[in-house]
């Protein structure tokens, strides 16, 4: 007993010494300075003049290596449109200055380092909002994240989000929170439209679906298994492979053989794209590039493993344009990006130094980049003044933002009605994969005509079931020749 | 008169600090900013309180334990598919909040219960492997089971009414937390404690003497299961949600570095590796000049590596260990009884012994 007590005394005072320094240090902190019994739920951001800014992105987990692309996808669009000075012509997480939209200063507070869990990025953005006083987020990343973000965005209603690339459907069309807006697509929507190409143009008819066993998986699948139902086709296989499976084998054995359906839908992401092909291969047999298709995963980057086969394969669109479209508004964002920086270390080049409009073309970048001109418009409708918060929610809602990549304008739910752009795999004359786009499919909203509302179930292993029904966009799309939209 | 009765013997050096401390944490809401106070401190109650779990095991069963994270969980997705009225993920069965409350706490002491009994026969090395597994299996129970969880968890947990304003729920750790430190370490004083010191130290020579070795191996976990269930509870009410990253092998091992740093046999040391952990996570970017030495936020988990690593060199017994002989050195006038007195921790000689295999 004595014993015991020795041992804890010692402990117990180090734990309130420490304590007492923390909690005297964090006194000078930016929240309201009430004690924290005097303060409601609520409690949350500082109240300054202008915007102090916090991004969410992720530092760590599997999109880590995008830190850097999203930070400056933001930072490009307050180059561009607020007067930003970046701090540094080699990163953008150094931050910027002398940032201002119609005479408001926007102060950058902090960048948030989340690791693709909700938990993590929960607490990034009370660190962001509740330490370091933001009363605006950009951000974030991945799909989880976004439903936990929108979750305290209702809850904090003080704060304004702009959704950064997050691809779930339930952070708006459930959730519903009236300061949190998503200027972009969500995974089901970067597939519209490729169910109606490829049956009405590839004459498709029985599809075998195999896409990851996790929100993100099941939205992209059930954004084309609306769309390919919708026009008539039917699903015969649904496959989940849990995520971070490597031996792909015993999945692809449940799938049908190529004989007995007309293709394949791959909504396998990461490293997994190319392990379930390469099990395609020697369960099935060789690809043949018609038979398949799948989401942004699916890329020319595959040929290095697969071969030159997977040309023909259709690939669904993510925010942006393959890089074989080039109109004038595409060329002078790029030529921006490259004017911002001298060199930034993007994911897409290995975390190497590399022309920042390398980043830029990607849909991590410009999901953040959307954002961002999202926030100066926002400001500028309301001739800089956010005291009325809103006011300023209000007029986000009502913004139309003509963007490189295509106008985006906000639904009831405050997600994207965005164009999509769908690609196939094609050999150039040098012997090379590359994409190309076939077409771009015009005011996608996330409803996919009903298929998805407030009152449906969040896309699942079995939902949405396999109907035919009319979609607004069905035959609309503006195909598109070497390059050039056809419209 | 009881000598423990006496007044005077309740005014030792520890029993004023352990007052003075909780008079801190209760008046702490009225110095602090409200973000140390819900933020910093609640979350360091919540993890404290779990981790507590362990050093109860480790402690007086020498059992370390993987799967306090698991009971942890369980209780949260318990309470959200029992309390949520609607929503597109989980049960919804839309009960009242206490209801749900004791349904959450009631699962958690059944699985508990089951797991112990399963692990019973098991010590040390083993016993840590089983857990593990516990662990593992659990993450994907949750994950591939749509019905009570799936993939994305349960969000939109709304904590009781009673405990709405944040303060309240720092105010909920700091009452839960002290009754288990003076909860756990009464349990270490009874006849059911001391045969469970027994176990941990000899199981052989307790099965001959007539103790059930296995049912107080159970029952102890299921003691820290219910503990962690109230973690938990606290943990869902705090972060709205949970998911089945919140419980996988990363943060399962988190609550174990956090009973290492501040000492797995100490109670108090539970509270203090939970504020260390906390501290560090929050204020760490903080500090100035850090980053021009490539501390950066995303170099977190690096250095908890080498606090942990810097601890395990200096003292196995974590931060208190540390203190303790500082302690000891400067203040040699008072020297310290040797060896461990009831309720208190087994030597790390005695620990050493538990590497064996399966025992009965």
């Amino acid at each position: 007993m004595s014993g015991l007590r020795r041992r804890t005394a010692p402990a117990l005072s180090m734990a309130a010494a420490l304590a007492l320094v923390t909690a005297g240090c964090s006194g000078g902190d930016d929240s309201s300075g009430l004690p924290a019994d005097q303060q409601g739920s609520g409690a949350t951001a500082a109240e300054g003049d202008g915007v102090r800014l916090g991004i969410l992105g992720q530092c760590e987990g599997p999109f880590g290596g995008f830190h850097e692309d999203v930070v400056a996808g933001t930072t490009l669009a307050l180059t561009r449109f607020a007067g930003a000075t970046p701090n540094s012509s080699t990163s953008a997480l150094d931050g910027f200055s002398d940032a201002e939209a119609a005479g408001t200063p926007i102060e950058l507070v902090g960048v948030g380092c989340g690791d693709d869990t909700a938990d993590r990025v929960l607490q990034e953005v009370r660190l962001l909002v509740e330490q370091m006083g933001a009363n605006v987020i950009i951000g974030p990343l991945s799909g989880d994240e976004g439903m936990a973000v929108a979750e305290y965005a209702k809850a904090n209603p003080d704060i304004t989000v702009f959704a950064g690339i997050s691809g779930s459907q339930e952070q708006t069309l459930q959730v519903r929170a009236p300061n949190y807006f998503r200027f972009y697509g969500d995974g089901a929507i970067w597939n519209a439209g490729l169910g109606d190409l490829l049956y009405n143009e590839q004459g498709w008819r029985r599809v075998a679906v195999i896409a990851d066993d996790y929100s993100f998986g099941h939205t992209s699948a059930a954004g084309f298994i609306a769309d390919f139902c919708a026009v008539g086709g039917d699903v015969t296989h649904r496959v989940f492979p849990p995520l971070g499976t490597t031996d792909y084998s015993s999945y692809i054995a449940q799938l049908p053989n190529p004989d007995e359906v007309d293709g394949y839908f791959w909504a396998v992401g990461g490293t997994g794209t190319q392990s379930a092909l390469e099990a395609f291969i020697n369960s099935k047999g060789d690809v043949t590039g018609d038979q398949h298709a799948g989401n942004f995963f699916f890329n020319p980057d595959l040929a290095q493993a697969l071969g030159s086969d997977i040309a023909g394969a259709h690939i669904g669109g993510f925010a942006t344009l393959p890089g074989d479209v080039r109109t004038p508004e595409i060329e002078e964002y790029l030529a921006a990006a490259d004017a911002t920086w001298e060199s930034i270390p993007g994911s897409l080049s290995g975390n190497e130094p590399a022309p920042p409009s390398t980043a830029a073309a990607f849909g991590f970048f410009y999901g953040y980049y959307t954002a961002g001109v999202a926030l100066v418009e926002a400001l500028e409708a309301v001739d800089g003044d956010i005291s009325d918060v809103e006011a300023f929610q209000s007029a986000i809602s009502g913004l139309t933002l003509d963007l490189p990549y295509g106008d985006i304008s906000l639904d009831e739910n405050r997600s994207g009605v965005v164009d999509v752009g769908l690609s196939r795999l094609a050999v150039d004359d040098s012997g090379e994969i590359v994409q190309e786009t076939v077409a771009v499919v015009p005011g996608v909203d996330q409803s996919f005509g009903g298929t998805f509302s407030p009152e449906t179930p969040s896309p699942g292993r079995d939902f949405p079931a396999c109907d035919e029904r009319d979609l607004p966009w069905e035959g609309q799309a503006v195909p598109v020749v070497d390059g050039v939209p056809q419209s | 008169m009881n000598p423990r009765m006496n007044p005077r013997h309740l005014l030792t050096r520890g029993n004023v600090l352990g007052a003075a401390l909780i008079a801190v944490l209760l008046v702490l809401p009225q110095l602090a900013t409200a973000f140390f106070v819900n933020f910093v401190m609640t979350q360091t109650l919540i993890l404290g309180l779990a981790a507590a779990t362990i050093v109860f095991l480790a402690t007086y069963g020498g059992m370390t334990s993987l799967a306090q994270f698991l009971l942890f969980g369980v209780a949260g997705f318990m309470f959200g598919n029992a309390a949520q009225e609607a929503g597109s993920r989980g049960l919804n069965l839309g009960w009242s909040p206490w209801v749900a409350v004791a349904f959450a706490l009631l699962v958690t002491l059944a699985a508990a219960f089951v797991l112990g009994a399963i692990a019973s026969r098991t010590t040390g090395l083993y016993f840590l492997m089983l857990t593990m597994v516990y662990a593992v299996i659990g993450y994907f129970v949750f994950a591939q089971i749509v019905e009570i969880s799936g993939p994305g968890g349960i969000t939109s947990i709304q904590r009781p009414d009673l405990l709405g304003p944040p303060v309240r729920l720092y105010y909920a750790g700091v009452l839960l937390s002290v009754l288990a430190y003076l909860g756990f370490r009464a349990v270490g004083r009874t006849a059911f404690g001391l045969a469970l010191q027994g176990v941990r130290d000899d199981p052989v020579r307790m099965a001959s003497l007539g103790f059930n070795v296995r049912l107080h191996r159970t029952l102890a976990f299921t003691l820290a299961g219910f503990v962690a269930g109230l973690s938990g509870l606290l943990n869902v009410w705090w972060n709205g949600q949970i998911d089945p990253a919140s419980i996988a092998t990363g943060p399962t091992l988190i609550l174990l570095i956090i009973a290492v740093i501040g000492g797995i046999t100490s109670f108090a040391g539970a509270w203090l590796g939970a504020f260390v952990y906390v501290w560090v996570f929050t204020y760490l970017r903080d500090l100035p000049l850090i980053d021009n030495i490539g501390i950066t936020e995303a170099r977190f988990n690096t250095v908890i590596g080498v606090i942990v690593l810097v601890i395990m060199v200096l003292s196995p017994e974590g931060l208190t260990g540390i203190v303790k002989r500082l302690r000891h050195r400067v203040g040699a006038r008072t020297p310290a009884m040797p060896g461990p007195a009831s309720g208190g921790s087994p030597s790390v000689g005695k620990r050493t012994k538990e590497l064996g295999g399966t025992r009965t």
